[in-house]
């Protein structure tokens, strides 16, 4: 991979020659003297070694300075610090559930879709990999007439619209379209219905004949069957992955890769997050240290798309509380689809090689992600993969950071 | 108004009420839930209801004031849980309380979301205090607690709790607290030893009329041997608890506690913590409200304004341990003179040069400072206030 990005568990360093000082300076987020970062640091380092007064104190500092409305610092701080202190008491797997089912209870068709909308006019975070998936899908599936895309994420549809009008205005026949939502997280159940009716809509609009399916009832993906699908002989398959392969554990994702193979698509496209807090799993450290680097990164992008006084990024951020509390304060052995122990585009690729093979995206999708990247504020760019490490696919950096993996692969 | 919202006596129900049950103000609803010139995403973000369409109406049935009207319930219920040191009650309702709140929304939403962080910090540095204890306490079984102001004693159930479910069991557990009034002081005997009864715990309780600068013989105190002695010192800006500085200090020097607790607290706002808490949820909406009316919806200034001032405003109010509004050299003095007659800070284990680089490396911008001295961490905002961080033992 070509990005120059420093080892992955590095703390940017920063020099202190003072011993107190105080500031108003409006500093952007991450310009800064990432005190949260170390204090963070300190106490996971502490936690690990159990050294008991130490992690009180460190904790004790950490709530006098967290703020979940202040600064990046700030916000770091307090939302790893209450993964700290669901570690420290013990109450992760309690507090988890609670978040979840809050965040539930408060969930509706028109929030989630506002959030995403906004979201994607400000960031391409999400966009990114819609765009490089679709462009391979159609190229895989073109001349075919029967389509069918097993669309497992939780985006709610929002990268099938310009499917749609890119079947809807090709110059050969408009091929059938039937896409099965596989959806895993509890959240975005309730809100399908409705997602499914807007899409059914959008297609007799485009004028493509449309079949709309989900599914929703699963523990985890692993129990899907080619029946269950609804998988035809005469169809030709596409299994479109965004955020879904890190949901499965750790150690079902080879089989789970096996049984995406048994449904014998024509193309599958893998969209995730580029962390890796899956191979550090039983090493508390590193894996804090891990999960805090790409949370710094997430947040400090979330600070400059966003407006100051977005209530959009501020869900995004509470998601993200969530899902620190979930890597870290939870054990290990529990299901409920909710993992989210991601790995790297090269972890993935390896796990995919058992039973893929890579499909490189092509001059004109590469055009096109390159183009959509345009659309937003500086900062955000595509680098491709270094195909002799084993990688493949394309990263979306920002501020040279890879942050997001789209690839494509065939049987 | 919001007083009367309040249970009588918080101690006594280890299930805190539901609040929202016990509305009746009109008033108070209509303080909480007046409408807002927000136009915006936070409110469409719930399911069950659309905007309020008038702002006067507060009888009205719409969501907007079932909204408020929970999250004010909900605040109050969990201020009862953190009052009652019910630590895991009070982490349950967070979650809801911050999804119902935000900083960049209504009023009650605004006011919310920084109870909502100051409850949350408050429900953090109370798990703190009390591992602090813990750890002080370790492998004593005979506890005698010194409140120099021991008030309601709201400070002690916290401390019953640790000790109830230690595997050690504890073989006596009392409390000397000195008060103004005899009654106060009475009632609030009564009211701990129920509550150490109720989890089994043996209890004395011994009241002491006065103050504890006029102590000058230990026997006063009824020190016993093979006790783990703890003095709880609450500093208040608006009267002395101590009566004599000098006199103190020389009775802590012969008493050689295991651990000193300190607390600085602006009592302006009121005695106990919830009586302080509702009263300043009832100022604060107020002023939100007023802040809402003078600036639009999105305002960054506004955001600004609210995060940096109000924010650590509330959150100091809330908080054990509130930075208080007097200047900082009392503080130091009593550091001092701490030190003075054989006492070191309980800080970091370790080399006290670790200890200064790791505070060296802590400068938080936006107003803050933080600053270490002679082994006592001090956090300031703004020059405005001062929180000292404070737990003592002797230096052997």
């Amino acid at each position: 991979m070509q990005s120059n990005s420093s080892n992955n568990n590095n703390q940017p360093q920063t020099s202190h020659t003072s011993t107190s000082r105080s500031s108003d300076s409006g500093e952007a987020c991450g310009g800064g003297n990432k005190w949260a970062s170390k204090l963070l640091s300190e106490c996971a380092r502490a936690i690990s070694e159990k050294d008991s007064s130490k992690i009180h104190h460190l904790l004790w500092m950490l709530n006098e300075l967290a703020s979940p409305y202040g600064d990046c610092d700030q916000k770091l701080a307090s939302y790893f610090l209450q993964a700290l202190f669901c570690k420290a008491t013990d109450s992760g797997q309690r507090c988890f559930k609670t978040l979840a089912t809050v965040a539930e209870k408060s969930h509706s068709f028109d929030s989630a879709r506002k959030l995403i909308l906004k979201f994607q006019e400000v960031s391409p975070w999400t966009t990114f990999g819609h765009v490089a998936s679709n462009g391979a899908i159609l190229e895989a599936l073109d001349g075919e007439s029967k389509l069918h895309i097993i669309d497992i994420s939780n985006t709610l549809c929002t990268q099938w619209p310009t499917l749609l009008e890119a079947l809807a205005t090709r110059n050969d026949e408009t091929p059938r379209l039937k896409l099965t939502v596989v959806v895993t997280a509890s959240i975005v159940k309730s809100v399908m219905k409705e997602i499914g009716q807007r899409m059914e809509k959008f297609a007799r609009l485009m004028g493509v004949p449309f079949e709309f399916n989900v599914i929703s009832g699963l523990n985890h993906i692993g129990e899907l069957t080619k029946e269950g699908l609804g998988v035809r002989e005469d169809e030709a398959v596409a299994i479109n992955c965004v955020g879904a392969l890190r949901r499965v554990e750790v150690d079902e994702r080879n089989s789970v890769i096996q049984l995406l193979r048994s449904l014998s698509p024509r193309v599958v496209t893998v969209v995730e997050e580029e962390a890796d807090f899956s191979s550090s799993r039983y090493d508390f450290v590193r894996c804090f240290e891990e999960c805090l680097r790409f949370y710094t990164l997430y947040f400090e992008m979330l600070e400059e798309s966003f407006a100051p006084t977005s209530n959009e990024r501020l869900m995004l951020e509470r998601e993200c509380s969530r899902n620190i509390i979930r890597v870290l304060a939870c054990d290990e052995e529990n299901g409920g689809g909710e993992c989210e122990r991601r790995e790297q585009g090269i972890q993935w690729s390896g796990r995919l090689r058992e039973a893929f093979s890579p499909v490189g995206f092509s001059d004109d999708v590469v055009d096109d992600v390159k183009a959509l990247l345009k659309r937003y504020k500086a900062g955000w760019a595509l680098v491709l993969a270094q195909g002799d490490n084993h990688e493949s696919g394309i990263y979306l950096t920002w501020k040279e950071e890879p942050v997001v993996w789209a690839s494509a692969w065939k049987p | 108004m919001l007083q009367s919202l309040i249970p009588q006596s918080p101690i006594n129900s280890t299930d805190p009420n539901n609040s929202s049950s016990s509305m009746k103000s009109k008033r108070a609803a209509g303080d909480f839930t007046a409408g807002d010139s927000s136009s915006e995403d936070p409110s469409s973000k719930r399911a069950s209801y659309e905007k309020p369409t008038t702002e006067t109406d507060s009888r009205g049935d719409d969501g907007g004031e079932a909204s408020g009207l929970r999250l004010l319930g909900l605040l109050l219920q969990c201020a009862e849980c953190v009052a009652i040191d019910n630590l895991n009650g009070a982490t349950d309702l967070l979650p809801e309380i911050a999804e119902l709140s935000s900083p960049f929304g209504s009023s009650p939403e605004r006011v919310g979301a920084y109870f909502a962080h100051a409850l949350q910090a408050r429900v953090v540095s109370s798990y703190l205090a009390n591992q602090a204890i813990f750890q002080a306490l370790d492998g004593e079984d005979r506890v005698h607690v010194i409140d120099f102001d021991i008030m309601q004693g709201l400070q002690w159930p916290g401390l019953f709790h640790i000790l109830a479910s230690r595997p050690k069991k504890i073989r006596s557990m009392r409390i000397t607290g000195f008060g103004s009034s005899s009654e106060l002081l009475e009632s609030t005997g009564r009211r701990l030893a129920d509550f150490a009864s109720s989890l089994g715990l043996p209890f004395e309780f011994h009241p002491l009329e006065g103050k504890i600068g006029n102590v000058t013989d230990l026997s006063q105190l009824g020190v016993r041997p093979q006790e783990a002695i703890v003095v709880h010192w609450m500093h208040h800006c608006l009267y002395d608890v101590t009566g004599s500085d000098l006199g103190t200090l020389k009775l802590l020097t012969l008493l050689r506690p295991k651990l000193i607790t300190t607390v600085e607290q602006d009592l302006s706002h009121g005695g106990s913590f919830l009586a302080r808490f509702v009263e300043a949820l009832h100022y604060y909406s107020a002023l939100f409200d007023a802040l809402g009316d003078g600036f639009g919806a999105d305002s960054v200034e506004r955001h600004m304004v609210e995060q940096q001032l109000f924010g650590c405003e509330i959150r100091n109010i809330v908080a054990v341990g509130g930075p208080k509004r007097t200047g900082e050299v009392k503080v130091e003095r009593w550091g001092d003179e701490l030190r003075r007659v054989g006492f070191g800070p309980v800080s970091l284990g370790g080399s006290p040069a670790a200890q200064a680089s790791l505070l060296l490396g802590m400068f938080p911008w936006k107003g803050y400072t933080l600053v270490e001295e002679n082994g006592c961490l001090k956090l300031g905002w703004k020059d405005l206030s001062l929180l000292t961080a404070s737990a003592w033992r002797p230096a052997d």
